[in-house]
């Protein structure tokens, strides 16, 4: 048994190196493009320092040797006296680059051939035209900036001047043997006053930046619709309590100021009036809690044996999908193979992983029930999909699961939203880094045709043993 | 009881010989303790809030490069940059001075030595000795914390609820190496502190209140912070089995927090077997009861304040008292909603759903006592007053909030993101600062015998009141657009780039609200010397600590501890010459202080349904 388990293991590791060198031959910028996308961008840009360094012209700093060597192990490098690596290492304060030890030398060569075509590209026209969006932008960002700080300067002018008044008005009241100012009925006023621009800014939120939250496109999966109700609920009720309360604390502040004639109210309790105040708010909150609780029900305890499986996989500064393939079986995993050739740690032992498809986008078919299942290799990550009103902790040792439909293609909701360059969004919510802010991937809701197709493109793990099981079958 | 105390003032007066550092340093007189705690909670708090305002510049200009800071952070802001390494530690950090540091021993510290003592009419803690080494266990942290800033690698990066397994293993960030081990060291020391400090002050409040303190007719600042010290009595301890196991993790290769981690990631030792949602759970048993360590404090101070400066009696006394205790028991066994989507079981995630919420029962009844307070009543608007008000309206602001965010399913789309960020900057962060901005401006007088300027105090006020609205109230919107927390930048999400404007209004509201904290601590640091001396009892406020002389002595009271012979809150009392009639002052025919006829709430139900009638 133990004999078949290795040769198993073996022959996984070959057709894995085989189906890696067979769609590697050539080091091109076009398959560095993706493989840059994948592993690098996470912490590097081309053009600007992001987590690591800016990488144009990187091709030219440093000699391509040296590049792979770095890439694959830049810790081994740093400890092993290099000069330009101990400087780098430094440079960056110390923080660590992933080792990169499964990818190939000609993977490498095509990633810097990638970065060697983008360094050498500024002057292209798509570039142009994207510079000068950004110009635009700039300006228009130039333009608020000035008048925020134009707000912040007349703030502080105000204050002086504010001061200046009051000190004059003190000098004088001195002089006069009574204080002119009088704080009582100032702050009286003021409260009233902060009390009207106060609601008005906050009505003023809502109309400007509402249009903004992922809650005015509508949601994009089934139990979402569920979600939004409950959040207007709780959106009403709060918003109902909030204008209250405030409105009569500030009200009162500004009614009940001392003007030197009214005694206050004796009034120290009343046993009645308490109790309706507790009951209503216990009341309104048990509404709350059992409307909650069959939303929260109805959302983790869902189980459809038709769901699609997938596996979330978070590392370090990015994700990976593993589709369970044909037979809906994701494969096992076991952290002790993760390594060179099983960045996963795929158990390969295991049958059912032979089919499994890894990619690193997210691409759902609509109306399709889907189960991820969360799988982390180093420390904490949370999987957060807005749009879909989902987001499940990642944590290492600990698998975890949300079952979910989406219900919007990216081709609907880029309509809706009219916005033709809008994609869904995957992203990291827990801290986990200092690329912690640029760990994403792009989730991508196809139609039934769409994915059928866009599946088939893909490779799944050792593409020799499926073929050889479905000549079995057959 | 007062016995006790009388014999203890002759033997204070036997060896009074104040040398400058028995006096002023290693000073055993919990006045001098709560000053020094209040002012290292200052600078501590000053230090928190230079960092917000670090990298809230890079939240605001991602992409704009500012030469000062490679002066100020030297490598860390290499060609004007931060570092996004950085960024997170002074998050970390920030939220840990902030919480900690400022909150608990800036706020509870001061308030709980100056007050306790004073308002249930003792002459000092009942041990001063404890009293001191807590203050020099908190100084000590102090130290360590500030000094972890400097270390290799740089302070803590991990978020200040520090998760291990990022906290865990060094590789996994810069900050989790030295920086991590002083940060946990300097918890260690930190909770020495709290634990040292909470039994004495529940030892004073229990053993050593004066003749006729009764508890019901303790201040409600003091039920606040009996129940504070209680919690953290409870709570603290595990915060600390929970540092020392993530010690063991760091150091000595165990795996309580850790599993499937591979060797080469861990140091050279494969860990397996552990749980890193054991650490949240030890984490969040603190950390939630943490959050009424800080608030409570915060609403006790603002009841004395409202009341003394409304003229009025706190309404509904029992009710507070009530809602304080629930709020402490509740407290416990609600830590589990800030673990919703951790993968717990979805059915321990209805339990801690159903305990989150009644929490707010017990928060609306002390929202609507406050209203009721106010109501008819003759506001003496001073600043500590109007710091009050603040925070009632913080914690309404904040409190609704936390509604949706105890709700399990609603917290689903909103965990970790800047909802979350606005909603206890509201309801914990500016609500408990301007608690203790409130009793700042009440007990300084007190603290110092001077008064602090008042035109000051009211600028200072409004510009903060205004800054902390303008700063934390867009981020609602922000969180509901998906925008997590912690991020160095947004400009990896192009749906997100809506928001730079809103980001860059926030970071200058930021700077004006920091900006008015130097008025503050110009009016703070100046009344020391040059404030206009306090009478005896500046705001004519019934409790006991006004009857106390204003220059300080040990043992408080130069003659025998007055007696009290009614609640705290006889304000406006009909009949009455004054409008206000302080604790020691005994009723017509009153000889025993003990005696209940008059002077409780319970028999003015009727009585003020007739004054209304």
């Amino acid at each position: 048994m133990k004999i078949l388990n290795q040769l198993s293991k073996i022959t996984f590791v070959i057709a894995v190196l085989l189906s890696l060198t067979s769609s590697l031959l050539a080091q091109s910028a076009e398959e560095g493009k993706s493989l840059y996308t994948a592993n690098c961008a996470a912490c590097h840009a081309i053009n600007e320092k992001v987590v690591g360094p800016a990488l144009k012209d990187v091709h030219q700093r440093r000699e391509a040797a040296w590049l792979v060597k770095w890439i694959k192990n830049s810790q081994a490098m740093v400890k092993s006296g290099d000069p330009i690596a101990v400087k780098l290492y430094a440079d960056n304060n110390n923080a660590l680059m992933t080792s990169f030890e499964s990818l190939s030398d000609i993977q490498i060569k095509s990633i810097i051939a990638y970065i060697k075509a983008e360094s050498e590209a500024p002057a292209a026209a798509p570039k142009t035209a994207g510079m000068s969006t950004t110009v635009v932008a700039a300006d228009t960002q130039d333009w608020s900036s000035k008048v925020n700080w134009m707000l912040f300067i007349v703030a502080i002018l105000l204050v002086l001047i504010i001061a200046v008044v009051i000190n004059i008005l003190t000098r004088i009241g001195q002089i006069q043997g009574k204080p002119i100012l009088n704080w009582n009925a100032t702050n009286s006023i003021l409260l009233l006053a902060f009390l009207v621009i106060g609601m008005g800014a906050v009505f003023w939120e809502f109309y400007a930046h509402s249009k903004h939250t992922v809650f005015s496109a509508g949601s994009a999966s089934e139990h979402g619709v569920e979600y939004d109700s409950m959040f207007m609920i709780t959106l009403i009720l709060t918003g109902v309590v909030f204008i209250i309360t405030q409105v009569l604390l500030f009200w009162y502040g500004f009614k009940y100021k001392a003007d030197g004639k009214r005694k206050a109210l004796y009034y120290p309790d009343n046993h009645k009036i308490e109790l309706l105040w507790t009951i209503i708010p216990a009341i309104v909150l048990t509404v709350l809690v059992i409307r909650g609780l069959i939303t929260w029900d109805a959302m983790m305890n869902k189980k459809d044996e038709k769901a699609r499986k997938i596996e979330i996989f978070a590392y370090q500064f990015g994700w990976n999908a593993r589709y369970a393939g044909t037979d809906n079986k994701l494969g096992a995993h076991n952290f002790r193979e993760v390594g060179v050739m099983n960045q996963l740690g795929v158990d390969t032992n295991d049958v059912n992983a032979y089919d499994d498809i890894v990619t690193n986008e997210l691409h759902l078919e609509v109306n399709q029930p889907i189960d991820l299942h969360f799988r982390a290799k180093d420390v904490i990550h949370s999987a957060l999909m807005p749009h879909f009103r989902v987001q499940m902790n990642v944590v290492p040792g600990l698998p975890t699961k949300f079952s979910f439909t989406p219900t919007v293609t990216t081709a609907e909701m880029r309509t809706k939203m009219g916005k033709p360059e809008f994609d869904y969004i995957l992203l990291c919510n827990k801290i986990c880094g200092s690329a912690h802010y640029r760990m994403k991937m792009k989730v991508v809701i196809d139609t039934k045709a769409e994915y059928q197709k866009w599946i088939k493109s893909q490779s799944v793990l050792v593409a020799n043993k499926v073929n050889a099981n479905a000549v079995a079958l057959k | 009881m007062s016995d006790h105390n009388l014999h203890h003032n002759q033997e204070e007066h036997e060896h009074h010989e104040d040398n400058f550092i028995s006096k002023y340093i290693f000073s055993m007189d919990h006045k001098m303790i709560a000053r020094q705690f209040l002012i290292t909670g200052i600078i501590m708090g000053t230090l928190g809030m230079l960092m917000s305002l670090i990298f809230r510049l890079q939240l605001a200009y991602p992409d704009m490069k500012f030469p000062f800071l490679e002066g100020v952070l030297g490598h860390w802001g290499k060609d004007g940059k931060l570092d996004p390494n950085f960024y997170l530690a002074l998050i970390t950090i920030h939220g840990t001075i902030m919480v900690f540091y400022v909150l608990t021993a800036g706020l509870s510290g001061t308030f709980s030595n100056l007050l306790i003592p004073l308002q249930v009419g003792a002459r000092d803690m009942a041990s001063p000795f404890m009293n001191m080494l807590s203050y020099w266990f908190f100084f000590a942290s102090s130290c360590v914390l500030v000094f972890s800033l400097f270390v290799d690698g740089g302070p803590a990066s991990a978020g200040w609820t520090v998760y291990p397994p990022l906290s865990a293993l060094p590789k996994a960030i810069p900050g989790s190496g030295t920086g991590m081990t002083l940060w946990l060291a300097a918890m260690v020391l930190f909770i020495a502190s709290a634990l040292l400090g909470g039994i004495n002050y529940i030892a004073t409040i229990l053993n050593m209140r004066t003749t006729g303190m009764k508890m019901t007719r303790l201040p409600l600042t003091i039920w606040a912070f009996l129940v504070t010290a209680i919690l953290g009595l409870l709570s603290f301890p595990v915060l600390l089995g929970g540092s020392l196991l993530l010690i063991f993790d760091r150091s000595f290769g165990t795996s309580f927090y850790l599993s499937e981690i591979v060797a080469e990631f861990a140091g050279g030792i494969e860990r397996t077997g552990g749980s890193p949602i054991l650490f949240q759970h030890l984490f969040w048993f603190l950390g939630h009861p943490e959050v009424y360590i800080i608030l409570l404090p915060a609403l006790g101070i603002t009841s004395e304040v409202i009341a003394t400066n409304a003229r009025k009696p706190i309404f509904g006394y029992r009710a507070m008292i009530g809602s304080i205790l629930a709020i402490g028991i509740l407290s416990f066994i609600v830590w589990g909603h800030h673990m919703f989507i951790t993968g717990m079981n979805p059915f321990l995630g209805s339990v801690f759903m159903l305990g989150t919420l009644i929490i707010a029962v017990p928060s609306a009844v002390k929202t609507f006592n406050y209203l009721a307070t106010l109501w008819k009543g003759n506001l003496h608007l001073t600043p500590a007053m109007m710091f009050a008000i603040g925070l009632v309206s913080f914690f309404i602001s904040g409190g609704l909030t936390g509604i949706y965010l105890g709700n399990a399913a609603l917290d689903i789309n909103l965990h970790d993101t800047y909802f979350v960020v606005a909603h206890f900057h509201l309801v914990m962060g500016s609500a408990a600062i301007f608690g203790m901005m409130s009793g700042i401006y009440h007990w300084y007088p007190k603290l110092f015998g001077r008064m602090m300027n008042e035109t000051a105090g009211h600028i200072h006020f409004w510009l903060t009141i205004i800054s902390a609205y303008c700063v934390f109230f867009p981020m609602h919107f922000m969180g509901l657009a998906g925008v997590p927390r912690r991020y160095y930048a947004n400009t990896a999400y192009d749906q997100f780039n809506v928001f730079v404007d809103m980001n860059e209004f926030i970071t200058i509201a930021a700077i004006l609200g920091g900006a008015a904290q130097l008025i503050f601590l110009a009016n703070f640091f100046l009344s020391i010397y040059k404030g206009k001396r306090a009478p005896q009892n500046p705001w004519k406020s019934n409790t006991l600590e006004w009857t106390a002389p204003v220059e300080h002595l040990h043992g408080n009271w130069p003659g025998e501890i007055p007696h009290v012979y009614r609640w705290a809150y006889d304000y406006s009392k009909p009949g009455a010459d004054d409008d206000f009639i302080p604790q020691n002052v005994p009723n017509a025919g009153q000889v025993d202080p003990m005696d209940e006829t008059e002077g409780l709430p319970v028999s003015h139900g009727v009585k003020s349904d007739a004054v209304l009638a």
